[in-house]
């Protein structure tokens, strides 16, 4: 029998998810019909209560928990598998929030700047961490020894986590056509007050809940797929395990049919 | 449509698909964790039976 469970639905993974329903529910009530029109942007700022926000999930939430379990594997200490499909987890997750960044992204610079895209240090960035977490799955698909690949796959996600600080400092670094923070500004001052304010944390906490439901659900396959793999491979051997016992049974019962004697 | 609701419905609906392709992918997974665990018993049996003869 597999240790691992056939069905898991821990409690704290349905509040999670009533949460983040909730929570999302909440953000697209405040900032669709609730929140006032920004006196420069009009309804455009509307788009400001989702775009940061699935950027932040996609960089520091996603590309931290992809960093921090690739380093506590690869430190032999704490080397489990627990990490390296967490950090798996959180690659796949965190690329499908980079690609909703850029999505949302350009809806909103088309009409603000007229272009869907620009060759511009925050936008290129961030298509690269997308570009490399799309190589890190594609690195994960290759067959390879459990312990061999986990290896692999956790300095491919070290190689992406570089990039994290780059998009962010990318403001900074060269001039960009991207503004710089949304919320606050290098000296910590606030750009955003009122309802406007609050809807745009709501929207963080929205945005990070369905994060945490995600990467739940597939660090479970990822569990899964090993569980079943485990699986095939026990009952390979055993098939095969089988096989060699009965050939040595009808070897040994007729003399010795085999061409050495006997079966190794 | 405008940008607004284009950009509301690619992120909400773009997360909300991913969540059901999540949750069909588990529900595979399971089902052939099912699966793989009674031909493993089988096996098992075979290979304590093989052994015995």
């Amino acid at each position: 029998m597999s240790a691992v469970p056939a069905t898991w639905r821990p409690r704290w993974l349905t509040v999670v998810g009533v949460l983040a329903v909730v929570t999302t529910a909440f953000t697209v009530w405040l900032g669709l019909w609730v929140t006032p029109p920004d006196v420069v942007q009009g309804n455009l700022a509307r788009l400001l209560y989702v775009h940061p926000a699935v950027a932040t999930v996609a960089l520091y939430w996603a590309g931290g928990v992809a960093c921090a379990g690739s380093l506590l594997y690869l430190w032999p200490r704490t080397r489990s598998f627990f990490w390296d499909r967490l950090a798996a987890s959180a690659v796949e997750v965190g690329a499908v929030f980079s690609a909703l960044t850029l999505v949302t992204g350009s809806l909103w610079g088309r009409p603000v700047w007229g272009v869907w895209w620009t060759w511009d240090a925050r936008l290129t960035s961030t298509a690269l961490l997308l570009l490399l977490e799309i190589g890190y799955l594609a690195l994960r698909r290759v067959p390879a020894d459990p312990h061999i690949r986990a290896r692999r796959c956790a300095v491919a996600a070290l190689l992406v986590a570089i990039d994290v600080p780059i998009v962010h400092f990318s403001v900074d670094w060269w001039n960009t056509l991207h503004q710089g923070g949304t919320i606050l500004d290098p000296g910590f001052e606030l750009h955003v007050h009122g309802s406007m304010l609050w809807t745009m944390l709501l929207s963080f906490v929205a945005f990070s809940l369905i994060f945490v439901w995600l990467l739940a659900v597939r660090y479970r396959i990822e569990v899964l797929e090993d569980a079943v793999g485990d699986q095939e491979l026990e009952v390979s051997l055993a098939e095969r395990w089988s096989e060699d016992t009965e050939l040595v049974g009808a070897g040994s019962g007729t003399g010795g049919s085999t061409p050495g004697g006997s079966a190794p | 449509m405008s940008y607004v609701d284009a950009g509301y419905a690619a992120a909400f609906g773009g997360l909300f698909l991913y969540a059901v392709t999540l949750v069909l992918r588990r529900r595979r997974w399971e089902r052939a964790l099912r699966m793989s665990e009674v031909p493993a018993v089988e096996a098992d049996d075979a290979a304590a039976h093989g052994e015995r003869s």
